[in-house]
C-alpha cells in the first residue's frame, strides 16, 4: 500500500504519453485526477495505524527477493504525504480547464506525476542516497515543467533553474559521500548510530553547512534563491502553485528538517544559524514582493518570505516551534496553492498578470476574487483563517524561547505582507473597473472548484483549527521532536 | 389566580404589537378596532390585577441570583392601572388622529411593545430583569420618534437614544454597586442605608430614574420631540408613562432600596434638583410660543414637584408627589390630547397663527381650560390638592427656600397656561387659520375622560389617596402616625393655600401686564419678563443651546476629536504614511537593484552565502 505512493504515479506517468496518442484529453484527465484521489484517500487510510503503531519499515520484494530499497513512515512523512496529495489532487483538477491554452495534456500530466512520485519518494525514503535520488528525479520534472511553455523567458528561467539546482545537487552529493566515508553507511538509522559513537565536531559541521546550502537552496532561503522568482512565474500556473506549494516544501524543508532532527540531531548552533537565515528570508523577500507589478512575481517572493517562517518555526527545536512551522507549512502549501492558481484564473479571465493594467474585477468576477481575498488574509494572518494560528503559534513559541528579537521581526514582517497582499487586492479587484475588462467572464468550472476548495480549506483549517491541531499536526511535530530517538525506533 | 397571569400584561401587548405590525397598512378599519379592543383588554387585565394587590411569580433563569422574578403588590398594581388606562386613551385618541400616517404598521407595533415594556418594568423584582425592559424602552422611544417624519427627527431620537442611554447606564453602574454591597439581586430583599458606597449607588440609581421621568439636566430631547415626534408620542411617552415609570422608580429607590432621612444628604440631593426643575423649566416654559413646545417644558417642569416631594422625605410630601405624579400624567396628557386635537383641525400649533377657538371647538377648548387649570393649582382641582402636599411638605423640612421655589414655579406655570390658553381658545379669532369645527369623538373623548378625572381626583381627593396612594405609604410611618391627607386637603383657609392663592392672583396680573403691554396680543404676554436685564440673555445661551448637556457633549467630543487627530492620529499616520513607506521603498529598490538577471552574480551570492554558513558553523561547533 505505502509503495503505490511512489510506484503508481510512476507507472501512470509511463503509459500517458503513450494514451495521449488516443485521447488527446479525457483519458488524461480521468486518470491523472483518479491517480491522485487514490493517493489522497491512501494517505487518509493510513493515518490511524501510523498514529497507532508509532512509524512503519518495509522492504520492497521484487519476485520474492529482497529489493535494496526501503520506505519507512511515521508521523511527520505521513503529514508530508497528506498534503503532497491534497494540494496535487487540487492543482490537477485546475488543470483539466486551465491546460486548453498549452495543449499536450499528456505530457504534462506525465511529468506532473513524475514529480509528485519524486517527492512522495524523497519523503519516503529512509536513506541518504534515495534522498538525493529522488530529489533529481522531482527536480527534472520540475525543469522540464517550468520550461513547458517553451517561450524564450521560461526557457531562460528553467535554465537559470537548472544551474543553479545541480550546484546544490552537486553539494548534497558532497556532503552525502564524506558521510558515508564517516560512518560507513547511509541509512538514517545507521548513519544516526553511527553519529552518535565518532566525535566529528567540524567535519560534520562542514556537512551539514552543505546541506544548508543545498537544502536552502531547494526551499529558496535568502541567499540561495535567486533562481525562485524567474522559474515560480514562468512556469503554467497550476506548476507554480506545485513549486511554490509543495516542491520547495518537499525537497528543501522537508529533507533538510528530516536529516537535522533525525539523523544528526538538532544543536544549538544549528538552531541559530537556521534562525537567523529564515528571519533574514522573511524580511528580505517581503521586501522585494513589494516592488513587484506582476501578480505571480509578487507571489513568488511571498512563497520565500514564509518559507522563512516555516524555517524560523522549525528551527526553535521546542514542540511548539516544530508543531507551528509545520502547521504553517500546510497552511502556506494550501493557500500558496490556491494563489498561484487564481493567478491563472486571472491570466485566464484577461489575459495579463500586470497589476497595473488590471481594476475592479471583483464585481465581474467574484468567484475568483472572493477566493484570491481567502488565501490572501490566510497567509497574510487575519484570524480566523488557518494562517493566523500558524503564525501566531510560530510567534507564541518564539517568545517562550526567548527569541524575543525574532518574534518581533516575525510580527512585523506579517504587516509587511498584508501590505502586498492588499496592494493586489486593491489594484486587481478593487476600485473602479476598467473598461477593457467590461466584457470578460468568470473562470470555467474546474478553475473555480479547485479554488473554492483550498479557499474552504484556508477557512475550516481556521475555524476548527484546534482540533485539527491536537489530532494532526502535534503527533506530526512530535515524530520530529523525538530527534533521532524517532529513526531509531523505525521498524521496532 | 395563578401566578402565572402576570406574564399576560406583558406578552399579550407584545403579540397584538406583532400582529398590528404583520397588518398590511392598506387594511384599515380591522387595525384600529383590534387595538382598540386589545388596550381594552389589557385596561381590563390593569383593574383585575389591581384587585388582585399581592401575586408573585418567580423561575428560575440564568442563575447568580437573576431570575425570572415578578411582583405584584399595592404600588406596582396602581402604576400598571394607570399605565393600561393611558394606553386605552392613547389607542383611542390615535384611531383617528394617527391612521392617516404613512408608517402606521410600526406606529402601533412600537405603542404596544413599549407597554409590554412599561408592564414588564413595572412588575420586575429582579434588577436584571428591570433592566432589561427599562432599556428596550429606549428603542421604543427611538422607534416613535422617527415616526415624526420630520427632517431632525432621526437626530432627536439619537438625541433621547443617547441621553436616555446615559441614564440608563448610571442605572446599572448603581445596580453593581447595589449587588456588590448586599450581594442579592431581587429587588424587595434590597433596603440599604445610603452611607459611603451605598450612597454613591443611591445617586447612579436616581439618576437612572429622574432621567426616564425627563427631569433637568436629562431633558433636552423633550422640548425637541415636542417639534419632530407625532403628538401622540409626547402624550403617550413624556407626558404619560416616562412619568408614572420614572416616579415609580424613584419612589422605590427612596422608600424601599435606601432609606432617605428627612435633611440628609441624599434628601438634599433631590431636593436641589427637583426645585431647580420647576423653576428653569417654568422659565422656558413662559417664553415658548409654540403649544406643544410650551407644554413639553411644563412636562419637565412638573416633574420637579414630584422629585421635590419625594425627597422631602416626610409621608405628606412622598404622598404628595406620587400624587402628583397621577396628576400631572392625567392633566398633561388632556394638554398634549387638545394640542393634538387643535394640530387635527388647523394645522398648527404655532400660538401666533392661532386665536379665538373656543367657538368652533367647544369641547377640546374645555377640556383644555380644565387641564390648565388643574396644572396651575387652581382649588379644587387634583393639581391644587397635590401640590398643596409638596408645599407643605416642603416647608416641614425646614428649608422654606425650596416651598419658595414651588411657589415661583406656581405663579409661572399659571402665567404661561394663561397666554396659551388666551392666545389658541379665547381673544380675537385668528385670520390665518381658515374656519373649522370640533375634532372627531374619538379625539375628544379621552380629552373630556382627563379632564373630568382631573376634576374629581380633586374634589374627591378621598377616592385617589385612600385606594391609589396610603396603601404605598402604609408600613413607612412611624407607629401611632396619622396616615390620612384627605382632611383638609381641600381647605383654602390656611396660609399655605393662602400663600398659593396668591401666587396665582400675581400670575394673572402679570398675564394682564404682559398683554397690555404688548397691544393686546396674547403670545407676546410674556415678553416683558423676557426682556428683563438678565434674562435676556440667559434666554438668548438657551435658545443657542448652550445649557444643553446633549449639545454641549456633543461639540466637546467633536473638539476632543479633532484634537486627537491633529495631534495624536497625524503624527502616527506620518509615521506610516512617509517614515515606513520611504524606508522600505528605499530597501525595497535596493534589493530589487540587486536582482539584475545575470547568472553568475546568483551563483556568486549562493557560493558567498554557503562561506557565510560553513564560517558560522565552525565558529559556533568550537
Amino acid at each position: 500500500m505505502v509503495f503505490s505512493f511512489i510506484f503508481l504515479p510512476l507507472v501512470i506517468a509511463a503509459c500517458l504519453p503513450l494514451i495521449g496518442k488516443i485521447s488527446k484529453k479525457v483519458i488524461p484527465d480521468v486518470l491523472t485526477n483518479a491517480t491522485l484521489g487514490f493517493l489522497l484517500i491512501n494517505s487518509i487510510l493510513l493515518i490511524k495505524p501510523i498514529f497507532s503503531r508509532g512509524s512503519l519499515l518495509q522492504n520492497i520484494n521484487w519476485f520474492g527477493e529482497n529489493v535494496n530499497l526501503q520506505i519507512a513512515l511515521d508521523g511527520f512523512n505521513l503529514f508530508m504525504l497528506f498534503t503532497i496529495s491534497l494540494v496535487s489532487l487540487c492543482i490537477t483538477l485546475f488543470s483539466i480547464d486551465y491546460l486548453k491554452h498549452y495543449g499536450h495534456q499528456a505530457n504534462f500530466y506525465a511529468l506532473l506525476l513524475v514529480m509528485v512520485a519524486g517527492m512522495n519518494g524523497l519523503v519516503l525514503v529512509p536513506d541518504l542516497f534515495s534522498v538525493y535520488l529522488f530529489l533529481e528525479v522531482a527536480a527534472v520534472a520540475s525543469y522540464a515543467l517550468v520550461a513547458f511553455g517553451l517561450g524564450p523567458e521560461e526557457l531562460e528561467a528553467s535554465f537559470k533553474y537548472l544551474m543553479l539546482s545541480v550546484v546544490a545537487s552537486a553539494f548534497v552529493l558532497l556532503s552525502i559521500t564524506v558521510i558515508f566515508g564517516l560512518t560507513g553507511s547511509l541509512s538514517f538509522q545507521a548513519v544516526a548510530r553511527g553519529l552518535q559513537d565518532l566525535n566529528a565536531g567540524p567535519v560534520l559541521g562542514v556537512c551539514l553547512a552543505f546541506f544548508i546550502m543545498g537544502f536552502g537552496l531547494k526551499a529558496a532561503l535568502v541567499p540561495f534563491h535567486a533562481w525562485l522568482p524567474d522559474a515560480h512565474p514562468s512556469a503554467p500556473a497550476p506548476i507554480s502553485a506545485m513549486l511554490s506549494g509543495l516542491l520547495i516544501k518537499v525537497s528543501g524543508v522537508y529533507a533538510l528538517f528530516r536529516i537535522v532532527y533525525s539523523v544528526v540531531g538538532m544543536t544549538p548552533a544549528l538552531s541559530r544559524v537556521l534562525m537567523a537565515m529564515g528571519a533574514i528570508s522573511i524580511v528580505v523577500a517581503a521586501l522585494l514582493a513589494l516592488g513587484h507589478n506582476d501578480i505571480k512575481r509578487m507571489l513568488a517572493y511571498s512563497s520565500i518570505s514564509q518559507v522563512g517562517y516555516i524555517i524560523l518555526g522549525l528551527a526553535i527545536g521546542t514542540p511548539l516551534g516544530i508543531a507551528g512551522g509545520l502547521f504553517h507549512l500546510f497552511n502556506h502549501a494550501v493557500a500558496k496553492g490556491l494563489l498561484f492558481l487564481n493567478s491563472g484564473s486571472i491570466q485566464h479571465i484577461t489575459g495579463t498578470r500586470n497589476l497595473n493594467e488590471l481594476g475592479g474585477l471583483g464585481k465581474k468576477v467574484p468567484i475568483t476574487a472572493g477566493t484570491n481575498l481567502v488565501g490572501a488574509l490566510s497567509i497574510a494572518g487575519v484570524p480566523p483563517l488557518a494562517g493566523f494560528w500558524s503564525k501566531l503559534i510560530i510567534i507564541i513559541a518564539l517568545v517562550q524561547a526567548n527569541h524575543f528579537g525574532y518574534a518581533l521581526v516575525a510580527i512585523l514582517a506579517s504587516i509587511l505582507t498584508l501590505w502586498y497582499y492588499l496592494l493586489i487586492q486593491r489594484k486587481a479587484f478593487f476600485g473602479p473597473l476598467n473598461d477593457r475588462w467590461q466584457q470578460i467572464k468568470e473562470a470555467p468550472f474546474w478553475m473555480n472548484a479547485a479554488n473554492i476548495i483550498l479557499a474552504l480549506l484556508c477557512l475550516l483549517v481556521g475555524i476548527f483549527f484546534s482540533p485539527i491541531f491536537k489530532t494532526w499536526i502535534a503527533p506530526a511535530a512530535d515524530a520530529l521532536a523525538r530527534g533521532v530517538q524517532q529513526v531509531l525506533m523505525w521498524g521496532i | 389566580m395563578m401566578a402565572t397571569t402576570l406574564l399576560w400584561p406583558i406578552i399579550f401587548p407584545a403579540v397584538i404589537a406583532l400582529i398590528l405590525f404583520l397588518i398590511p397598512r392598506r387594511i384599515k378599519l380591522i387595525r384600529e378596532v383590534l387595538a382598540l379592543l386589545s388596550s381594552m383588554v389589557i385596561l381590563y387585565l390593569g383593574f383585575s390585577l389591581f384587585s388582585l394587590k399581592n401575586l408573585a411569580l418567580n423561575a428560575d433563569w440564568l442563575g447568580m441570583g437573576i431570575n425570572f422574578d415578578f411582583r405584584l403588590y399595592q404600588f406596582s398594581a396602581f402604576i400598571l392601572l394607570a399605565l393600561s388606562g393611558f394606553l386605552f386613551l392613547i389607542t383611542l385618541y390615535s384611531s383617528i388622529k394617527m391612521k392617516d400616517h404613512p408608517r402606521i404598521r410600526e406606529y402601533y407595533a412600537y405603542v404596544f411593545l413599549a407597554a409590554a415594556f412599561s408592564n414588564g418594568a413595572v412588575l420586575a423584582n429582579n434588577f436584571v430583569l428591570l433592566i432589561f425592559f427599562w432599556e428596550a424602552l429606549l428603542i421604543t422611544t427611538y422607534a416613535l420618534i422617527t415616526l415624526g417624519l420630520k427632517p431632525t427627527s432621526h437626530r432627536t431620537a439619537v438625541k433621547s437614544l443617547i441621553i436616555g442611554g446615559l441614564c440608563d447606564f448610571s442605572m446599572i453602574m448603581g445596580i453593581g454597586l447595589v449587588w456588590a454591597s448586599t450581594g442579592t439581586l431581587t429587588m424587595d430583599a434590597v433596603h440599604l442605608e445610603p452611607q459611603g458606597l451605598a450612597a454613591a449607588a443611591f445617586i447612579l440609581m436616581m439618576i437612572g430614574a429622574i432621567g426616564k421621568a425627563g427631569a433637568m439636566p436629562f431633558h433636552t430631547w423633550i422640548p425637541d420631540a415636542a417639534l419632530d415626534a407625532p403628538v401622540t408620542f409626547m402624550a403617550f411617552m413624556p407626558a404619560s408613562f416616562e412619568k408614572l415609570l420614572g416616579i415609580y422608580l424613584l419612589a422605590r429607590i427612596s422608600l424601599d432600596f435606601f432609606e432617605l432621612k428627612v435633611g440628609s444628604a441624599m434628601a438634599m440631593v433631590l431636593l436641589i434638583i427637583g426645585a431647580a426643575t420647576i423653576v428653569l423649566a417654568v422659565f422656558m416654559a413662559l417664553i415658548q410660543k409654540d403649544f406643544k413646545k410650551l407644554l413639553s417644558f411644563h412636562a419637565i417642569s412638573q416633574v420637579g414637584y414630584m422629585i421635590l416631594g419625594i425627597g422631602t422625605a416626610i409621608p405628606i410630601g412622598i404622598a404628595g408627589g406620587i400624587f402628583h405624579m397621577i396628576n400631572h400624567a392625567m392633566y398633561k396628557t388632556g394638554l398634549f390630547l387638545s394640542a393634538g386635537s387643535v394640530e387635527h383641525r388647523t394645522g398648527t400649533t404655532e400660538l401666533k397663527k392661532l386665536g379665538g377657538l373656543a367657538k368652533e371647538m367647544p369641547w377640546t377648548a374645555f377640556g383644555f381650560s380644565v387641564c390648565a387649570l388643574a396644572i396651575s393649582g387652581v382649588w379644587p382641582l387634583n393639581g391644587f390638592v397635590s401640590k398643596e402636599m409638596v408645599f407643605h411638605g416642603a416647608l416641614e423640612t425646614g428649608y422654606p427656600i425650596f416651598a419658595i421655589a414651588a411657589w415661583v414655579g406656581a405663579i409661572f406655570t399659571f402665567a404661561s397656561f394663561l397666554k396659551a390658553g388666551h392666545s389658541v381658545f379665547f381673544g380675537p379669532r385668528s385670520t390665518e387659520v381658515p374656519k373649522t369645527r370640533e375634532s372627531q369623538w374619538p379625539i375628544v373623548l379621552p380629552i373630556l375622560i382627563l379632564a373630568i378625572l382631573c376634576i374629581t381626583f380633586g374634589v374627591y381627593n378621598k377616592l385617589p389617596l385612600e385606594n391609589f396612594i396610603q396603601p404605598i405609604l402604609a408600613g413607612r410611618v412611624e407607629p401611632g402616625e396619622h396616615l390620612d391627607f384627605t382632611s383638609g386637603a381641600l381647605n383654602l383657609f390656611t396660609p399655605v393655600a393662602g400663600v398659593s392663592m396668591l401666587c396665582l392672583l400675581i400670575a394673572l396680573g402679570l398675564h394682564f401686564y404682559g398683554w397690555k403691554r404688548s397691544g393686546k396680543k396674547a403670545y407676546l404676554a410674556s415678553e416683558p419678563i423676557h426682556h428683563l436685564p438678565v434674562l435676556k440673555q440667559l434666554y438668548d445661551l438657551s435658545e443657542a443651546r448652550f445649557f444643553d448637556i446633549y449639545e454641549q457633549g456633543v461639540k466637546f467630543l467633536a473638539w476632543l476629536s479633532r484634537v486627537l487627530f491633529k495631534f495624536i492620529d497625524r503624527p502616527i499616520d506620518f509615521i506610516y504614511e512617509k517614515v515606513v513607506v520611504s524606508v522600505g521603498r528605499f530597501f525595497t529598490v535596493l534589493f530589487q537593484k540587486a536582482h539584475n538577471g545575470q547568472y553568475a552574480n546568483y551563483l556568486a551570492w549562493t557560493i558567498g552565502g554557503l562561506m557565510v554558513v560553513l564560517w558560522a558553523m565552525l565558529k559556533l561547533l568550537q
